[in-house]
């Protein structure tokens, strides 16, 4: 495994047998995926689910990603959009709104057990879910993940200006949400 | 206003023991059990010169053979060089015998029978070439 860390070995080892450049892929990304996708649909079920359907999409669009710069960026996309089709469709089936962590969490089967965050933590998650969707998940990716705007831009699609400027709100109501708790 | 940066960004979630080692392994299960994208497509991609080659063989052909049958007709001439005008008359006279020439001739020409010709027609068409009546005398 140690042979192949980049993406650019990645790339050429896809070339050569995909399915094992692949699966040096899903070690290598696992992780971090889960974590993004976590962080914006809260659950570790949705979460699960989420990051299994974000690789088997990636596998099924292979060569979609031949013209995408990075491995990163790429599957960073799918996920969103995977979390954010999850989210969705929770919205339509049990009605709770996505607000407040602490009754997201009592309303589900799961409750408590994969949550471990103390009173200022649960605040900051609170604030975070307060904010605009596209809002939390440039939010998320810059305070999180330490994403550079030029990679979140190929992600999100998005100018790198709207980018600063969209997180610049986020951390400023964020602020003043903390300050009036 | 409290400053985010006094906030620790710890991450608040957890997951079950062995989580990532387990999905990882049942990720790559799922996928080296189907087919990607890649190599479905791939193929026909890989294919697609081999199919223009092809498709441009037989097009060429299609156009050659059609042009040939347009432009080269039916009846070719066959040159025979190193032959005197001579030689070439003698060669073919020997290869036909008198008869064929005789039908074809025949085929060539027409034939007038003479009694379907009365006198007032020979002494119009005498008159109509303004032949003069002593020299007629003379043959006789």
């Amino acid at each position: 495994m140690s042979n192949f860390n980049s993406d650019d070995d990645l790339i050429g080892l896809l070339k050569t047998d995909a399915k094992k450049g692949f699966s040096r892929i899903v070690e290598k990304y696992s992780s971090r995926l889960y974590w993004h996708i976590r962080r914006l649909v809260i659950l570790h079920e949705d979460a699960d689910d989420a990051l299994q359907n974000t690789f088997l999409n990636a596998w099924k669009n292979l060569d979609s990603f031949r013209n995408e710069s990075s491995v990163y960026t790429w599957l960073y996309a799918i996920a969103t959009n995977e979390s954010l089709s999850l989210i969705n469709k929770r919205k339509k089936n049990s009605g709770i709104p996505l607000d407040d962590i602490g009754k997201y969490l009592a309303c589900t089967t799961e409750g408590n057990i994969w949550f471990d965050g103390d009173e200022a933590e649960v605040k900051l998650q609170n604030a975070i879910l307060s904010l605009p969707e596209k809002q939390r998940i440039v939010f998320n990716l810059k305070y999180y993940d330490k994403m550079k705007y030029e990679e979140m831009s190929k992600v999100l699609r998005t100018s790198e200006g709207a980018l600063k400027a969209s997180y610049h709100h986020a951390v400023k109501k964020i602020e003043k949400l903390l300050g009036e708790v | 206003m409290k400053k985010l940066n006094e906030i620790p960004g710890k991450n608040p979630f957890k997951v079950p023991e062995n989580y990532f080692e387990d999905v990882t392994r049942k990720i790559i299960s799922e996928t080296s059990g189907s087919e990607s994208g890649i190599s479905q497509r791939g193929t026909i991609r890989k294919m697609k010169p081999l199919f223009a080659i092809a498709a441009s063989i037989a097009a060429f052909i299609l156009i050659s053979y059609t042009a040939f049958k347009i432009f080269i007709p039916g009846n070719t001439t066959h040159v025979v060089t190193g032959l005197s005008e001579q030689e070439f008359f003698e060669t073919y006279l020997n290869d036909i015998d008198l008869l064929t020439l005789e039908e074809q001739a025949g085929t060539l020409t027409p034939v007038i029978d003479i009694n379907d010709v009365n006198t007032s027609e020979i002494t119009d068409y005498l008159l109509f070439i303004n032949i003069n009546e002593n020299e007629i005398y003379e043959f006789l």
